[in-house]
């Protein structure tokens, strides 16, 4: 310690020489920081009563933008770095969308199949990438061609990586909507970094590629309105992002009974006036979403639920069906010792898109994960009706989130941020949340390695999850030392 | 400007983390989150495209080290400063032949292919290049960064906690090394790992192990005679300054002798095969300056063509006197005055001297002032971040070649936040200066970007970068040594300090 002591004495001097010349660099530098008197209770603090230096936090009227905005600039930083990391086919996924988008009528944006990666997202994403295609235009036209398919110059690739990077400035938005309670500015700071700076989102949009970034921020806003009891604004935010994308689905039962109970009963009447106002505003958005591709909805629905695609992605998820499939093939192995004759057939997985055929174990269809699906979220809905809190809804969501990750039908291991993002807005509450998260996060993270499966990215790999074990662990044990 | 005042916290976002990181008991991390930092940065870097890289018929550097490996791998040893010359015959000293050596046989246990002799010509292919990825990285971390560490711990001392690892994180996130090593490829960290190895020993007062590790950089690459004046000065000082000079010039003398005896006689004992190695190292035939590069003859050139109008033996004595002009100053001064800060300034004005008007010089050679520069960022904090940024301005028409601009920008701005606190502490002329030239690069990057040059000017932008860079690094020579003359009186460094208390 003795030798650290110096270093506080230096940077008392150096702060008056500092407000002397009044200029400021940095998160640290611009906290305000003040000589106090040393009374009894400031000398429990041992640092503090020997230098006489403390960090005051001055909270919510301080501009909260000057903190966040490094952190932004830092995450942008890393993400320009990642431009030239290996891509997927999602990358071309999207190129294709933008070219349909461009190029077609939207009437036909739901049935044109040239390229096997036809839309399949909702009317609200087709409009996203639309918008996007204008920019396109501009800056590339050719990325914009039909039968230009698999493009990867690197006009395509910055466009489009470019446009993942800025358009998460939505998701640190709504990281700055939703930490605005915090007490301190320096534990606002360590929350927006543990939201926004989650290498989960890197890996996913940032190499593998999509834009989930802002389709969270949305969500993250609407949550922040839940939980600030303005239902009408969480409830259209929420149908926004629904018709972003529909995975969002597997946590409408949360929004629904949240909804329900804690607006819709007001009083413990139902109030009719309440459900009709939310209900035509959240169908609204369904209506301005769809109703352009009216004649089209039955098309539009087969694109967005493709049951026929197999119960396990071609990147399995580690969910409940992955154990279920190996111990299928445990079976198998036990029945080739015991001699029985099993169905060879079995070709679990095999090829992108596909059946699963299980040899042994009985079969399982849409229907049967529907069930266990919603079996596992009926716990903490049913806790959500008694208790209609905050701290109840998000934790429904996460728990929705995870039920369908881990019994859903056709889940990728993507659809783990699912949980992961609205887990980190709970890890204030205690060290046990903050365990949960830390545990969960770094399982998560490193669950989606396979998707990055290119020897590079081994190292991009390790470094983004070294940084927080390392970094996130420090934050969240600041975060509850500090209290 | 003055110097800086010798307590000084305003270290911008690494002081900010750093601050942060103390205040929350996590000073243990300060250096772990350094070392993530450059490695991620070097990394993603080397993502990127190499020189040369899908370019036949000759590709670039890549293809020449990789070539190397080849070569050193698969003939006798006389052969490989002979074998095909045309076809990127090796012309780097011995060392380097012994690394491509050692990388080479162990990428052959890896991948015969990649260094099998003349079919592996051109190879292509994503673990190859990963491959060589991996053997920068591996060369810049074994024998570069602890030398870096160790100088910072050195030169800081103890007890000043953030300014060291500040200083180790600027020196780690110096842009051009990393562009030029890992982005378009070359083994720089290594000659440059073995000179930081040798001023460390140096500045300790280790100077027959310095002498060892200097000659393993000149044996690295022959550039590092930029810095040999320099080095020879304080040594020559040292030994008329100390107590048993005569002894330790002795000493010294036979080191060197010994080293580089050893490492000739590992590979041959001929005379032959030793004076075909120093006629591939040293090529006096190529000409003034190779391609156009920020030195003083090419942009003097842009004017008066003095390939033509002289004979190139004057040009040789012409610019080996405008050399030594330039060079011996500094040395003299070192010499009069052997201490570490003066060492630092004096291989500076060294090896920038040579860089402006030496023979032969690429591009790249920047990196060599650069290394003392960056080494000085916290003891001349603006004029050493500026140079950087100019530095990496300079490279710009080689990484455009190199579809390295994507990096390059990044890296810039990256180096421009983290330096940022240098601007503070200079007067508002100056700072006037900088903006101006800072906005001049940026317009010249966006009127190449958006005009094409005109038919009979298509050399227009990289002349223009080159007069500019000539210009900044002429003025930044003159204010280094400027520097160095008045250092003297500046006991802004804890090592001198120390010295100066023991008389």
């Amino acid at each position: 310690m003795p030798r650290y002591r110096n270093l506080l004495v230096r940077a008392s001097i150096n702060l008056k020489w500092k407000r002397n010349r009044n200029f400021d660099l940095g998160i640290g530098s611009k906290m305000k920081q003040r000589r106090v008197p040393r009374t009894a209770e400031r000398a429990s603090s041992v640092e503090e009563s020997e230098t006489g230096i403390v960090t005051v936090d001055t909270g919510k009227d301080s501009q909260p933008w000057s903190d966040i905005l490094p952190i932004f600039a830092f995450a942008t930083l890393v993400k320009l770095l990642l431009i030239p990391s290996y891509r997927s086919t999602d990358f071309e996924v999207h190129r294709n969308w933008l070219a349909i988008t461009h190029s077609l009528p939207r009437e036909k944006w739901y049935y044109e199949d040239r390229s096997e990666w036809t839309l399949d997202y909702p009317p609200f994403f087709a409009w996203f990438e639309w918008t996007l295609s204008q920019a396109a235009q501009l800056f590339y036209p050719a990325m914009l061609d039909l039968d230009n398919l698999e493009d990867q110059s690197w006009q395509t690739v910055l466009f489009q990586r470019a446009t993942v990077i800025l358009s998460e400035f939505v998701f640190l938005c709504g990281a700055e909507r939703i930490t605005r309670h915090a007490r301190t500015r320096q534990q606002r700071v360590l929350l927006v970094g543990l939201i926004a700076l989650s290498p989960g989102i890197v890996f996913v949009d940032h190499i593998h590629f999509q834009y989930n970034g802002f389709l969270y921020g949305i969500q993250l806003l609407s949550i922040a309105a839940m939980m600030e009891k303005r239902h009408i604004l969480g409830g259209i935010l929420f149908a926004v992002v629904l018709n972003f994308k529909h995975i969002y689905l597997y946590q409408a039962p949360a929004y629904f009974v949240y909804i329900l109970r804690s607006y819709c009963f007001d009083g413990g009447f139902f109030s009719l006036k309440r459900f009709a106002a939310i209900a035509s505003s959240t169908l609204a958005v369904f209506a301005i979403s769809f109703g352009p591709f009216v004649k089209h909805i039955p098309q539009i629905l087969s694109r967005l639920f493709p049951f026929k695609r197999g119960l396990c992605h071609a990147y399995w998820a580690p969910n409940f069906w992955a154990v279920y499939a190996f111990g299928d093939r445990i079976f198998i192995q036990v029945a080739k010792v015991a001699k029985v004759p099993v169905s060879q057939t079995a070709s679990l997985t095999r090829g992108l898109i596909g059946n699963t055929a299980f040899s042994i174990l009985p079969d399982i269809q849409p229907i049967h994960t529907m069930i266990l699906t919603v079996l596992s979220q009926l716990p903490i809905l049913a806790k959500l009706w008694v208790d209609a809190t905050p701290a109840t809804f998000l934790d429904s969501l996460i728990l929705c989130g995870f039920g369908s990750y881990l019994f859903g039908w056709h889940v990728h291991e993507k659809a783990i941020l699912l949980v992961l993002v609205p887990l980190s807005l709970t890890v204030e509450r205690s060290p046990k949340y903050a365990r949960a998260f830390y545990i969960l996060t770094y399982t998560g993270v490193y669950s989606l390695f396979p998707l990055l499966f290119k020897p590079a990215e081994t190292i991009t790999k390790m470094i983004l999850l070294m940084a927080f074990a390392v970094f996130g662990y420090h934050a969240l044990k600041t975060l509850h030392s500090a209290r | 400007m003055r110097s800086p005042p010798p307590v000084s916290m305003g270290y911008g976002w690494i002081g900010a983390w750093h601050e942060f990181l103390f205040t929350t008991n996590g000073s243990s991390l300060a250096l772990l989150s350094t070392y993530l930092l450059a490695l991620f940065v070097r990394w993603t870097v080397s993502l990127n495209g190499y020189s040369g890289e899908g370019v036949p018929p000759l590709h670039g550097d890549f293809e020449a080290q990789r070539h190397w490996m080849e070569i050193t791998t698969a003939l006798p040893r006389r052969e490989w400063y002979r074998y095909d010359l045309k076809y990127w015959g090796l012309d780097y000293p011995l060392l380097t032949a012994y690394h491509s050596w050692l990388m080479g046989r162990i990428g052959q246990m890896i991948n015969p292919e990649w260094m099998a002799l003349d079919t592996s010509r051109r190879m292509e292919s994503e673990g190859l290049k990963m491959y060589m990825r991996l053997t920068a990285l591996a060369t810049e971390w074994v024998i570069y960064v602890p030398a870096v560490v160790i100088f910072a711990n050195r030169w800081v001392g103890h007890g000043h906690w953030l300014k060291k690892n500040t200083l180790i994180t600027l020196i780690l996130l110096q842009p051009a090394l990393i562009i030029i090593d890992h982005g378009h490829f070359q083994y720089n960290s290594a000659m440059l790992g073995f000179t930081l190895w040798a001023i460390v020993s140096l500045i300790t007062g280790h100077h027959v192990l310095a002498s060892v590790f200097f000659v393993f950089a000149l044996n690295y690459k022959q550039m590092a005679l930029f810095y040999a004046l320099p080095v020879f000065a304080y040594l020559l000082g040292t030994c008329f300054r100390g107590p048993n000079g005569f002894q330790l010039f002795v000493k010294l003398g036979v080191t060197v002798v010994a080293t580089f005896t050893l490492l000739f006689a590992a590979y041959s004992t001929d005379v032959s095969d030793i004076l075909q190695v120093f006629a591939r190292v040293f090529p006096v035939e190529r000409g003034l300056y190779e391609d156009k590069v920020a030195n003083v003859w090419c942009a003097i050139s842009v004017l008066v063509k003095l390939r033509q109008r002289f004979e190139a033996q004057s040009l040789v004595y012409l610019s080996l006197s405008a050399t030594l002009l330039a060079v011996l100053p500094s040395s003299i001064h070192v010499f009069r005055h052997p201490r570490p800060l003066t060492l630092l300034y004096a291989l500076l004005n060294g090896s920038l001297g040579f860089f402006l008007f030496a023979f032969q010089v690429h591009e790249k050679s920047i990196l060599l002032p650069l290394l003392p520069a960056t080494l000085l960022i916290l003891d001349a904090p603006f004029a050493s971040a500026f140079f950087n940024t100019v530095a990496m301005y300079s490279l710009f028409p080689l990484l455009r070649r190199d579809v390295l601009v994507l990096p390059y920008v990044v890296l810039t701005v990256l180096w421009m936040a983290v330096s940022a606190f240098t601007w503070s502490r200079v007067a508002a002329p100056v700072k006037l200066f900088a903006m101006i030239t800072y906005s001049t690069m940026l317009a010249l990057h966006i009127l190449e970007a958006t005009v094409p040059p005109p038919a009979n000017l298509p050399d227009i932008y990289v002349m223009a970068n080159v007069l500019l860079s000539t210009g900044l690094f002429s003025l930044l020579l003159v204010y280094f040594n400027y520097r160095q003359w008045v250092t003297r009186s500046i006991a802004s460094n804890p090592i001198t300090n120390e010295k100066q208390k023991k008389r």
